[in-house]
């Protein structure tokens, strides 16, 4: 005898309302959170409002909460009064070109720190992290003497390649990752004959995609933001970055700076940053679910 | 096994791209420092078999419109002086100082500059970065009335005789006013003579008081006076009280005394903050902040009667969605000083390998032709050239040419060059006074309370 498909659909229909029967608390705890999500978004929110005011628009008090004409025409107009197109073009350049030095170089020293015990390792590791205590000012001068000796003034190099040789937060990030990894994994590895650096690449770092992210995530942000670097280095304005043209935007004391060009830079200088955050997510997720493996 | 090959692959290409990236780097690398690094000499020896050795000069200045204007005045100096090459360098405001400083230190100091971010002259003279100019003049046979520069501009920055800046720009204080806000009020617009004796610090506030509205309502509060008169440590000259002592002015800085604490400095200081608690006719820095943002002016909002300030506020007039004027600063107790000068000269850098040919180009830069040209280039600069200044005064839309030449003329005849450029360690003397006021801005402290500390600090810093 066929059984009717309605009773038992019902039943779970009905079971599945009971499960998710709204509460009071949680109720009021999601207009708490709708609430500090709109506070949250309300400066993101001015900023692409103030990016479609007109300059006459953005100096009036109290300030409009949507344009009153839209300005698309400030989206173009960046174009013209920045070369925003070529600050953009060299700002991605180096930041892609650093977060894969970094990752690479961080990565090595980090598998070495983590994996090899040898005689001063903890003294190695010591000097490692105090060169994070040391301010960039301190080492501002000494280094643009040996980049002019080198002939890398006006040149992107002083930006990308130090990259390449690690950077001590990162390797100290990762180092703790790859110790957390069990042994039994490398040991397996070179029963079947796996070489040093080949268990780098197959075990070590496949499994370490969330920290690798972070890292990314860490250089890609500090690349992107770095002001002072890109100023001591280059001269010629076609080699300058997104940060540097923005700063020329309120550089002037004497003139009132034009905020909604500035606002429109912002919005654009976000997307590569929001981008990159939204792919490593999925990494981070990802990186949870291979946890499994461990241990 | 798949699943491994898929991976080597991947990390294959990922090494391949980076080799590649680096490559492609290390190539445009190349090509850029090969040609800019090449000093002057060695261009020479390059053109070599030519009438004159071809050098290249650099001029560091901030990178803004208002300055980097000066690209477009190279060719024509380039074709008139095919020897040389001028390079311009540049770094935004806030990191002027320190490019300037690594660039000199390593090697790479620029030929020509000014004193554009927070340091000011005194603070290069006593780093002994400048040239001394005095020779160099005497030889080319420079005389500042051919270039139409007052001789009292020419004395700011001579140290015991010896010349270290030419001055290029001029700004003075002013007073701006709001005219739809004197309409409303019904008040007559105050006069831009600095000759009217009825103009007086107290007539200043009496208007004030007439157009100040203090609401609940943030939309309709609007003062009367804005009093941005020179930096915090120069508002007592104003009233006549002096906080350093005279051989500051001729020794290049350094002031073996300082008033902060007596009864002159501390009353002017007092009159000051009485406009913010005891007649309420000007903001507080709080309001001004949250109606025009942390370094905005409220007055540009339209939310201000009258503000006292550097002559550089007028460069956004044109802007501006109400009408306005300009007026003399009142009278207000100095009958020497009523305005501060901020006097913007040409220095050549001591490391400079081309002085004569730096000092061409800032000759080029202050000739009649040039100085009247600047102004449209840079969007409005004051000139100091007093023939090209005719036209600055008619720069303004629906501002009286007349009144902004009786304004400027009264102000560079009774003004005094702002401390910033003439007192050593300034930018952090000027950092101290803006977190010691602080207390007084907010009303918790009084001035009196404040003073003393303020002098014992000034003490220190001088000593450093």
């Amino acid at each position: 005898m066929r059984s009717s498909p309605t009773a038992p659909a019902s039943n779970l229909y009905s079971n599945t309302r009971r499960r998710t029967k709204p509460d009071g608390v949680k109720i009021l705890s999601f207009i708490a959170l709708i609430i500090t999500t709109f506070l949250m978004l309300l400066p993101l929110f001015f900023m692409v409002s103030t990016s479609l005011k007109s300059h006459r628009e953005m100096l009036r008090f109290p300030p409009s909460f949507l344009p009153e004409s839209w300005s698309f025409g400030n989206y173009s107009e960046i174009f013209d009064t920045l070369q925003f197109g070529t600050l953009y073009k060299n700002s991605l350049l180096i930041a892609v070109v650093t977060v894969l030095g970094t990752l690479i170089s961080s990565a090595l020293a980090a598998y070495g720190f983590a994996r090899y015990r040898g005689r001063g390792n903890s003294l190695w590791f010591m000097l490692l992290l105090s060169t994070m205590m040391l301010p960039y000012p301190a080492i501002m001068v000494p280094q643009f003497i040996l980049f002019s000796k080198l002939h890398w003034i006006d040149t992107f190099l002083p930006l990308i390649v130090p990259s390449f040789f690690g950077s001590a937060y990162n390797i100290f990030l990762l180092r703790q990752f790859f110790s957390t990894l069990p042994e039994e994994l490398f040991d397996a590895g070179r029963i079947d004959g796996c070489s040093e650096f080949r268990m780098w690449y197959t075990i070590a770092l496949p499994l370490s995609g969330p920290a690798l992210a972070t890292v990314a995530i860490f250089a890609f942000i500090y690349s992107w933001n770095d002001l002072l670097t890109p100023v001591l280095y280059l001269s010629s304005s076609d080699l300058f970055t997104l940060p540097v043209g923005m700063a020329s935007l309120t550089s002037s004391r004497f003139r009132i700076p034009p905020w909604h060009l500035l606002m429109v830079a912002s919005v654009l200088a976000m997307i590569p940053i929001v981008t990159l955050f939204a792919i490593a997510q999925k990494q981070f997720v990802e990186g949870i679910v291979l946890t499994g493996l461990k241990s | 096994m798949l699943m491994m090959n898929k991976k080597r692959g991947r990390l294959i290409s990922l090494w391949a791209f980076v080799l590649l990236i680096s490559v492609v780097m290390a190539g445009c690398g190349g090509d850029k420092s090969a040609g800019d690094i090449v000093s002057g000499d060695q261009e020479g020896a390059k053109n070599a078999g030519g009438d004159k050795e071809q050098v290249t000069i650099t001029h560091y200045t901030i990178d803004s419109p208002d300055r980097t204007f000066i690209e477009q005045l190279i060719p024509e100096f380039e074709k008139k002086h095919p020897n040389i090459k001028v390079k311009v360098e540049k770094a935004p405001y806030e990191q002027f100082d320190s490019k300037l400083q690594t660039l000199i230190a390593g090697g790479n100091s620029p030929d020509v500059t000014s004193h554009y971010g927070y340091g000011g002259f005194a603070e290069y003279y006593n780093k002994d970065m400048l040239m001394d100019l005095t020779e160099i003049m005497k030889e080319e046979g420079f005389n500042s009335s051919d270039y139409s520069i007052p001789d009292n501009l020419m004395n700011i920055y001579n140290v015991n005789g010896k010349t270290y800046g030419i001055p290029a720009n001029i700004y003075v204080t002013l007073l701006l006013y709001n005219k739809d806000m004197f309409d409303a009020a019904e008040l007559p617009y105050p006069p831009s003579d600095y000759e009217d004796k009825s103009w007086t610090f107290e007539k200043m506030v009496d208007n004030a008081k007439q157009m100040t509205v203090v609401s609940k309502d943030i939309a309709k509060t609007q003062y009367g006076l804005d009093f941005f008169w020179s930096e915090r440590d120069m508002r007592p000259l104003y009233f006549g009280a002096q906080p350093y002592s005279e051989d500051t002015w001729t020794n290049g800085g350094v002031p073996s005394e300082t008033y902060f604490d007596s009864p002159e400095v501390i009353s002017a200081y007092q009159t000051l903050f009485d406009l913010i608690f005891k007649h309420q006719v000007s903001p507080t820095s709080e309001w001004s902040k949250s109606v025009a943002g942390q370094n905005g002016d409220p007055f540009v909002a339209g939310k201000i009667g009258m503000s006292v300030g550097g002559s550089w506020n007028l460069a956004g007039a044109n802007d501006f969605p109400f009408k306005i004027g300009v007026a003399a600063v009142p009278w207000g107790g100095n009958d020497k000083v009523r305005s501060t000068l901020y006097v913007d000269p040409l220095f050549i850098l001591k490391d400079s390998k081309h002085p004569k040919e730096t000092f061409e180009w800032i000759k080029y830069l202050l000739t009649d032709e040039v100085q009247e040209k600047s102004i449209e280039l840079s969007g409005g600069n004051p000139p100091v050239n007093t023939k090209a200044a005719e036209a600055y005064y008619k720069h303004f839309e629906g501002i009286d040419p007349e009144d902004v030449k009786k304004v400027y003329e009264g102000a560079t005849k009774c003004g005094f060059e702002s401390f910033n450029h003439l007192i050593t360690h300034y930018s952090q003397i000027n950092d101290m006074f803006i977190n010691e006021m602080q207390p007084i801005e907010t009303g918790h402290k009084t001035v009196e309370e404040v003073m003393p500390t303020i002098q014992k600090k000034v003490t220190e810093i001088l000593k450093r």
